[in-house]
């Protein structure tokens, strides 16, 4: 058996959206636990689905058609796959191209949320972001957070 | 137990004060009767090998500023030479810190354990500089070394790592050390005020020192991770190796940006048996690790106990004499064994 702990988006239709990857896979689902009261802290609804063994090829390509509808497939037999990053960023953020500092954050993980503070045209701005990442990625991503931070003057504020 | 207190500022006047005050307790719960046989500071010494009269002490210190005014036993003598001198036990250093050099103070330890002296110290600056060479020396002369003060003020971090989870492999160390930066990030969070103001503030009410460099770039913690580095994972460096960033970057907007998403903006110093860093971290408002105001707090990932917390006064003159008097104790224990 393979258990799937799924993250959802909290709206109607989005268990039977996540399910219709597995099943036009043809694997078999043995349980599904929709987990309404353990929401994420970005608002998620966790759901555990448990499939037959299956081979890697067709596993990946379930997993990979699973994100493509924005399905976030936080561990897979217990083992951590994706997590959610939260960061803060502090520094002249937009002058230093706001645009080639997430590109570059794209190429490793993903931003699916960005928020802008602009107090003041000279004063530094913050920024708060939330990153999807692969778990074994995160060394590469902080590695990028380093080299961006240098060239660009930025301080980027990790999760402890 | 005779000891000879150096360094005679806010920490060894806690200290007098707290021998003062628990004298009676010490003598009946661990039959510790407790003398000073010198006092030094930067003007002299006062000396007296059957016992200086504390209070007299601490009231010529108060009003002439100089311990070499104590009446008759006051004098001009160097502290290097006090200490080889002087019979005594135990030398109690607390004096002025120094994290780039460590001196005058190591040169202080050096001299204790050489003319066999146990040595009890609160200071970073020679522990985060050279702590090999001060082990070496201790466990050379087979003398006693302890230094809990050092780190976290009253709070236990370094008997606890070391004797209360004896048997635990600490994996990781995680915490405020340095209440200043936790009592500024936590005002401007609160009152969505910009750093400098805060600043100007702590320094108004003596909480931030007149230059408050060492709080605020983050050095103070780095040279505490340090110690814990060598003393707890058996490492063997220097505030140099330290990843560091201080919290003067930090501005009211970072902190709601942060709170938007459940956390909280403290400055962490981390070590684990490869990891060294100070920088500031974005911290869930529900962790353990989110105290407010002038608190410390330490997190100890360790294999059997799983994590252990510890939250307290990480500044401050009789909380760090509380940590010293318990080392005192435990080198009376050690030494009556």
């Amino acid at each position: 058996m393979i258990f799937l702990d799924l993250e959802l988006k909290d709206s109607p239709g989005e268990l039977l959206k996540a399910l219709q990857p597995i099943s036009s896979a043809g694997a078999n689902i043995f349980s599904v636990i929709h987990m309404r009261e353990n929401k994420t802290r970005d608002g998620r609804v966790p759901v555990k689905v448990v499939i037959e063994k299956l081979n890697d090829n067709l596993l990946h390509s379930i997993i990979e058609n699973l994100e493509k509808l924005d399905v976030i497939v936080a561990k897979i037999n217990e083992k951590r796959k994706k997590i959610n990053l939260e960061i803060v960023v502090v520094g002249h953020i937009v002058d230093t191209d706001v645009l080639d500092t997430i590109d570059r954050i794209n190429e490793i993980g993903t931003v699916v949320d960005l928020d802008l503070t602009m107090p003041d045209p000279i004063a530094e701005s913050s920024a708060r972001m939330r990153i999807t990442i692969d778990n074994e990625k995160l060394k590469e991503l902080y590695d990028e957070f380093d080299k961006i931070a240098k060239e660009k003057g930025l301080l980027f504020i990790k999760s402890c | 137990m005779k000891i000879i207190l150096v360094g005679f500022g806010i920490i060894g006047k806690g200290v007098l004060k707290a021998i003062n005050l628990k004298s009676e307790h010490l003598k009946k719960k661990y039959g510790l009767d407790l003398k000073v046989a010198a006092i030094c500071d930067r003007s002299g010494a006062a000396i007296d090998e059957e016992g200086l009269d504390l209070e007299l002490a601490l009231k010529v210190k108060e009003e002439t500023r100089k311990i070499s005014n104590y009446p008759e036993k006051g004098c001009k003598m160097d502290i290097l030479e006090v200490i080889g001198s002087v019979n005594a036990d135990v030398v109690v250093e607390v004096s002025p810190t120094n994290i780039e050099t460590g001196e005058p103070a190591k040169s202080y330890m050096l001299k204790a354990f050489e003319t066999k002296k146990h040595v009890v110290s609160a200071n970073k600056g020679p522990l985060a500089v050279s702590f090999k060479e001060l082990v070496t020396a201790a466990e050379k002369n087979k003398l006693c070394f302890r230094y809990e003060a050092s780190v976290g003020g009253a709070m236990p971090i370094i008997n606890l790592a070391k004797e209360t989870l004896a048997g635990n492999d600490v994996k990781l160390i995680k915490g405020i050390l340095n209440g200043t930066t936790n009592y500024i990030l936590t005002k401007m969070e609160k009152e969505q005020l910009d750093f400098d103001t805060v600043l100007k503030e702590a320094q108004e009410l003596g909480i931030a020192e007149t230059n408050p460099h060492q709080d605020i770039s983050g050095l103070d913690t780095a040279a505490k991770i340090v110690i814990l580095a060598n003393s707890i994972f058996g490492r063997d460096v220097t505030i140099k190796d330290v990843n560091l960033e201080g919290i003067t970057r930090i501005t009211p907007e970072a902190l709601v940006m942060a709170n938007k998403s459940g956390h909280t903006i403290k400055l962490i110093g981390e070590v684990t048996d490869k990891k060294l860093e100070v920088c500031p971290k974005l911290v869930p408002v529900d962790s353990p690790l989110n105290v407010m105001g002038c608190l410390n707090v330490a997190m100890f990932d360790t294999d059997l106990a799983n994590d252990i917390v510890v939250v307290g006064t990480g500044a401050g003159d009789i909380e760090t004499a509380s940590a010293i008097l318990s080392d005192l104790i435990n080198i009376h224990q050690t030494i009556k064994n």
